[in-house]
C-alpha cells in the first residue's frame, strides 16, 4: 500500500469514517472499540506474570 | 508533506526547450506534471503507469471524461513521451489546458460547495469500481468557467476493500470546514485557505463551534468527534488504524455510505449572503442609460479591435456585465472582484446560465493572492498566472487611488503589468468632478491627491503604450482609453 500512503491520512480521521458510514459503520467503529477494550484487559494479567 | 524530489526538477531532459516542472505537483512522488510550450504533461512512475492503464480500462473512468467532469487525458505514444520528458518516468499523460489556473480562496462559497460535490461524485463513481483517490484536497479541482473540474488524474489508485479514504482529513481541512464557516457562522472561509496551503485543523475549528454550535449539521461528526480521536489516536499509526478497521469489519458498502452522507451534508451547506455595499453598485454606480450605452460601444470596439482574442482579464467585474460582453469577442474571460457576496452571486448566475468561458474570482487588487505553499511557488500568485490579451478596468481606478490611497502611476503601472506583452489595455478614468469620484474624495482631508488629474493619467498611460482610441462618455465626467500596450 505504499503507493497510497504518500499523504498522512490521519489514524483518527481513518476512524471517524466509520462512525459516519451509516449505521454499518458505527458498528464497525463499535467494534474496534470493544476489541481495544478486550485486548487491554486480556494484556494486563500477562504484563503482570 | 512529501519533501519535493530536487534531483528530479533539476535534471536535463532530452529536449528541453520550453520545458517547466509545475512547482505545485511533487507532493506525490509516483508522478508529476510538466508543462511544455502549451501543452500539461503528466509524468508516471511504473506504479502510477499500471494505475493509470487500469483506469483508463475501466467502465466508471471514460464517461466522467466525456462528460467533462474530469480534464480530458490521453496518454502519449512512448517515443513521443521519450522526446518530451526525462525517459526515467514509465508513462507520460497529455491533459486538457485549463485555460486559467485558479486557488481555493479564491473561490466563492457556491464554488467550493460545487468543487467539493463534484469530488464527492467522483469518490462515489470510482469506489463501487474498485477504485479511490488517493487524497481529497481542494486543489484537485479547478474551472472552466463555471464549470468545476477534477484534474489530479494521478490521485485515482486501486481500493483495497476495507480502506477508509485516504483523503478524508484533507478534504475536511480544505473544502468541509471552510464550508462549515460560511454556511453556520457567515464568515468568509477565503482569509483561512490562503493563509494554510493545508486548510483548517479540525482543532481550530473545535474551538469555533462551542455551545449550542456544536449541534449544526456536520459539526458534531466533521469536527467534534474528529478533532477528538485525532488527538486519542495520534500515536498509533494510519496501518495499525487500517488493520484495526479491516479487523472489525469496515467494507466498501461503509466507505460509500461515508462518502452519501457526506454529499448530503455539502448540499444542506448553502449558504446566500446578505446584500453588501457592491452588490447594487452596478444600478447605483450613477451611470446613465446612455453613458452605459456609449461605454459598451466602445468596450465592444475595443475587443473587436485587439490583436489577440485569448484571455481578458475583467478587473472590478461587479455583476459580470462587461465580462460576458467580453466573452463574445474572447476565449476566456476571467472576472476579478474582491467581493465574495457579489461572486458568489455572479457565479450562481453563470452557472445557471452555463457559461463555461467566464470565471469568477474572488481578489481584492489592493491585496491580491501571493505566492503560497512550499517556496511560495506551489500555489503561483495572482501576478505569475495573469498574463492577459486585454486587461479591462472599468470604474476601477479611483477605488484604488482614491478609496485605497494606492499612487496613480502604481495603479497604472499594475494594470499594464497583468497584460501580456504586446496586449492591451481599456481603462476608464472617472474625474475627480464625477459624483461618485467626489464621494470618495470627501471622505478623504482636501487636497491629498493633487496628481488624481486626467493629464497625469493620460501622461501615464502614453509611458506604457500607445492611446489608440479615447472616447468621453456623454456625461462628461468619465473618459475611456484603449491603449496597446508594448511588446
Amino acid at each position: 500500500m505504499h503507493h497510497l500512503a504518500y499523504l498522512d491520512a490521519g489514524s483518527g480521521s481513518l476512524i471517524v469514517q466509520a462512525v459516519v458510514g451509516g449505521i454499518a459503520g458505527v458498528a464497525v467503529a463499535a467494534k474496534l472499540y470493544w476489541r481495544r477494550l478486550v485486548s487491554r484487559f486480556r494484556r494486563q494479567p500477562t504484563d503482570q506474570s | 508533506m512529501v519533501a519535493p524530489d530536487l534531483g528530479r526538477a533539476v535534471r536535463p531532459t532530452p529536449s528541453d526547450a520550453g520545458l517547466r516542472v509545475e512547482p505545485g505537483s511533487f507532493r506525490d512522488p509516483a508522478n508529476r506534471v510538466y508543462h511544455c510550450g502549451d501543452d500539461v504533461l503528466r509524468a508516471l512512475d511504473e506504479t502510477a503507469a499500471a494505475h493509470w492503464r487500469a483506469l483508463a480500462a475501466s467502465t466508471f473512468f471514460p464517461p466522467l471524461i466525456s462528460a467533462g467532469k474530469v480534464c480530458g487525458t490521453e496518454e502519449l505514444s512512448p517515443a513521443a513521451a521519450g522526446r518530451s520528458l526525462p525517459a526515467d518516468w514509465a508513462a507520460v499523460l497529455r491533459h486538457e489546458r485549463i485555460p486559467f489556473v485558479s486557488h481555493p480562496y479564491e473561490w466563492s462559497h457556491a464554488m467550493l460547495r460545487d468543487a467539493a460535490l463534484l469530488h464527492l461524485e467522483i469518490l462515489r463513481a470510482a469506489l463501487p469500481a474498485g477504485f479511490t483517490t488517493k487524497d481529497g484536497s481542494a486543489y484537485n479541482l479547478q474551472w472552466r468557467g463555471s464549470e468545476p473540474v477534477f484534474i489530479d488524474v494521478g490521485s485515482f489508485a486501486p481500493l483495497r476493500d476495507g480502506e477508509p479514504w485516504a483523503g478524508y482529513r484533507q478534504f475536511c481541512q480544505t473544502m468541509l470546514y471552510p464550508l462549515l464557516l460560511g454556511a453556520h457562522l457567515g464568515l468568509d472561509f477565503q482569509p483561512w485557505l490562503r493563509s494554510r496551503i493545508d486548510g483548517i485543523e479540525a482543532d481550530q475549528m473545535v474551538r469555533l463551534f462551542r455551545g449550542r454550535r456544536r449541534l449544526s449539521p456536520g459539526v458534531l461528526t466533521h469536527v467534534h468527534l474528529h478533532g477528538s480521536v485525532q488527538r486519542r489516536n495520534a500515536d498509533r499509526s494510519t496501518a495499525d488504524v487500517r488493520a484495526q478497521l479491516r479487523d472489525a469489519g469496515y467494507t466498501g458498502e461503509v466507505a460509500l455510505a461515508a462518502v452519501r452522507g457526506m454529499e448530503k451534508l455539502v448540499r444542506r451547506l448553502d449558504h446566500q449572503p446578505s446584500a453588501s455595499h457592491w452588490v447594487d453598485y452596478q444600478r447605483t454606480c450613477g451611470y446613465s442609460g446612455e453613458d452605459r450605452a456609449a461605454k459598451e460601444r466602445f468596450v465592444a470596439a475595443a475587443l473587436t479591435s485587439a490583436p489577440r482574442h485569448g484571455l481578458v482579464l475583467d478587473l472590478g467585474a461587479n455583476d459580470g456585465h462587461y465580462s460576458r460582453l467580453a466573452a463574445r469577442h474572447a476565449d476566456y474571460v476571467v472576472a476579478v472582484e474582491q467581493d465574495p457576496v457579489v461572486v458568489d452571486r455572479l457565479y450562481r448566475a453563470l452557472r445557471a446560465e452555463g457559461e463555461r468561458r467566464v470565471l469568477p474570482l474572488v481578489l481584492d487588487l489592493a491585496d491580491p493572492s501571493p505566492g503560497g505553499g512550499w517556496r511560495g511557488v506551489e500555489r503561483a500568485s495572482f501576478a505569475a498566472r495573469a498574463s492577459a490579451d486585454t486587461v479591462l478596468a472599468l470604474a476601477l481606478v479611483h477605488h484604488l487611488a482614491i478609496g485605497r490611497n494606492v499612487p496613480l502611476a502604481e495603479v497604472v503601472s499594475c494594470l499594464t503589468g497583468l497584460a501580456a506583452p504586446g496586449g492591451q489595455l481599456v481603462v476608464e478614468f472617472v474625474h475627480p468632478e464625477d459624483p461618485m469620484a467626489a464621494r470618495l474624495l470627501a471622505n478623504k482631508p482636501d487636497g491629498i491627491f493633487p496628481h488624481y488629474r486626467r493629464d497625469t493619467f493620460e501622461a501615464l498611460l502614453a509611458a506604457h503604450g500607445t492611446i489608440s482610441g479615447r472616447w468621453e462618455l456623454p456625461a462628461g465626467t468619465r473618459t475611456l482609453y484603449q491603449v496597446a500596450l508594448g511588446a
